[in-house]
């Protein structure tokens, strides 16, 4: 299936952003079970499975072009919201050899790649790039290799060096991301990068998490879902600009709620580099109103469970304070009690009207 | 002194010589190293090399003259030497440094610059302390910070000093804490000295 891209959304001021009844089907639904708490979710990253988000090994949706506009002014507006070390630069290359096989493979009809040796050509016609450069030479292209394809994507990135038993924050882009600094986080260790997440270090989930994702080997990526909830679709909720989208968590009412809370998916996808043996994490942030999941009878039902029992600390940390009693209570009306399938899928094919 | 439950914050164990190293220089912000920062019956003695800062503008270090210690008149002073001689070391080359958090952080960081392992530094916090807090909001880093809450003295956001450490960039991070409701703040406590 062709995808319409919308060509006019925007994440800030006005807020031109919705999904699709499409969109919504395929959304990636993070919660498998009535109730939340961490877990090392990760399953490997084949093609298929529950959602069609999952098909492709770097999902293309109705909200590219916007996203790759959105990203654009970010970087217009704070250029260190890219950052990779300089011993990172095999990666970077990696990094755009597997988004542009990817792309052209997945999306012949958006993208196509023409390899001559190390002279490459590059086609992406939603945004009307069309490039020749040659692999391995950075003065060729009009940034970074890792840049510039990073751009030409929906979702962050970052990449991390494998050496003295762990892995390192040595990269990434970062301008649609649920509140951690690229800027700030860079250089560290996988442990040192989770230390503001409460209650799982006590788990294990972050040793456990650290060794399996180090055994990631070529070919055979992973992914796993995280969530958190946004006021508003807002891709940039960093903490540079938390002051711009702070104050957007105290305009919550029982009548706004469903159309402006947000819940924010992350898609995690972890790929190995074939060069660098660096890993590749996609982090790929998804937005739906709870309105519009709603929409859903699964997902309504078990949205308003998962909201309802969430560990306070875990709340807290997820910034819902403010605003969860009021969700949950709009949210109720669409709980009426019935048993849900397990498993993240919608569980029907059309939505009703 | 709170803990805010977060993981990037580092502790540090005495120090004491690696038996796997093979020469070991110790590295002090100070006149001479605190004792509370070795090991039990381990002192500035057992390193076979000692470098301090006298905070003086005539100190020198006498580099041809072989002697175990030698004297530096600032951190900075000290810190160029120090990436001098890194750069000529060796395998087995163990590094040590005792002071104050931002000190030893900038030794790390010149070591790692030349590809030291975490397990070739060793680190140990005395003295004051201060935190440098990093406004992520305009990225200017406030020096010598006690207080849970400080004033940004570059863009005068209310920074809240959360226990979030950058190794790499050697502060703590600072977030707004009234972004959501202005005024909405914390009484200001000493935690820092």
């Amino acid at each position: 299936m062709t995808t319409a891209f919308k060509t006019d959304e925007t994440f800030r001021d006005d807020f031109r952003y919705s999904n699709s009844d499409a969109a919504i089907l395929r959304f990636p639904f993070p919660f498998p079970e009535d109730t939340y708490m961490y877990s090392v979710n990760m399953e490997p990253h084949f093609p298929g499975g529950a959602t069609d988000a999952f098909n492709t090994a770097f999902d293309v949706d109705e909200h590219y072009v916007g996203e790759c506009r959105e990203r654009a002014l970010v970087l217009a507006q704070d250029p260190n919201r890219c950052l990779v070390l300089p011993h990172m630069m095999q990666a970077q290359w990696d990094t755009l050899e597997l988004l542009m096989e990817s792309m052209a493979r997945d999306y012949p009809e958006h993208f196509t790649l023409e390899r001559d040796g190390d002279r490459w050509t590059w086609h992406n016609r939603p945004l009307g790039i069309h490039d020749t450069f040659t692999f391995g030479k950075v003065d060729t292209l009009p940034y970074e290799p890792f840049e510039y394809i990073a751009r030409q994507a929906q979702g962050d990135f970052t990449l991390q060096d494998q050496r003295e038993n762990t892995l390192y924050l040595d990269g990434g882009i970062a301008t649609t991301q649920a509140d951690w600094s690229l800027e700030f986080n860079v250089g560290m260790t996988f442990h040192e990068w989770h230390g503001p997440v409460p209650v799982a270090h006590e788990l294990g989930v972050f040793d456990r998490a650290l060794q399996y994702l180090m055994r990631v080997r070529y070919g055979q990526p992973v992914r796993r879902l995280n969530w958190t909830m946004t006021v508003n679709p807002r891709l940039d909720t960093s903490p540079e600009n938390y002051p711009l989208w702070g104050p957007d968590r105290t305009t919550l009412t029982p009548e706004n709620v469903g159309k402006l809370l947000h819940l924010r998916v992350e898609l995690q996808t972890i790929f190995r580099l074939p060069r660098s043996n660096a890993l590749l994490f996609g982090i790929r942030a998804y937005l739906a109103s709870i309105e519009e999941l709603a929409r859903v009878p699964k997902w309504g039902r078990r949205l308003h469970r998962v909201l309802r029992d969430l560990h306070p600390e875990i709340a807290a940390y997820k910034g819902t304070d403010r605003y969860r009693d009021t969700a949950v209570a709009w949210l109720s009306q669409f709980d009426d009690g019935a048993p849900t399938e397990p498993g993240i899928a919608a569980g029907i094919s059309s939505l009703p009207a | 002194m709170t803990d805010q439950g977060i993981r990037s914050r580092p502790s540090y164990a005495p120090l004491a010589p690696d038996p796997t190293g093979r020469t070991h220089l110790l590295v002090c912000d100070g006149a001479e190293p605190s004792a509370t920062a070795f090991a039990p019956g381990v002192g500035p003695g057992d390193f076979a090399e000692v470098w301090t800062v006298q905070g003086h503008s005539k100190a020198i270090p006498m580099p041809h003259v072989p002697q175990a210690q030698h004297d530096f008149r600032s951190t900075s002073h000290l810190l160029i030497s120090l990436r001098h001689r890194l750069a000529n070391e060796r395998m087995g080359f163990r590094l040590y440094a005792v002071g104050a958090e931002a000190f030893l952080w900038d030794v790390a960081k010149a070591a790692a610059a030349i590809g030291m392992g975490r397990d070739e530094y060793r680190l140990h916090a005395t003295g004051s302390a201060a935190r440098r807090v990093y406004c992520v909001h305009c990225r200017t880093m406030n020096e010598g910070v006690t207080t849970n809450v400080v004033t940004c003295s570059a863009c005068g956001a209310q920074l809240f000093v959360r226990d979030h450490f950058s190794r790499f960039n050697n502060a703590y991070m600072g977030v707004q804490i009234d972004a959501e409701v202005p005024g909405e703040t914390l009484p200001i406590e000493e935690l820092y000295r």
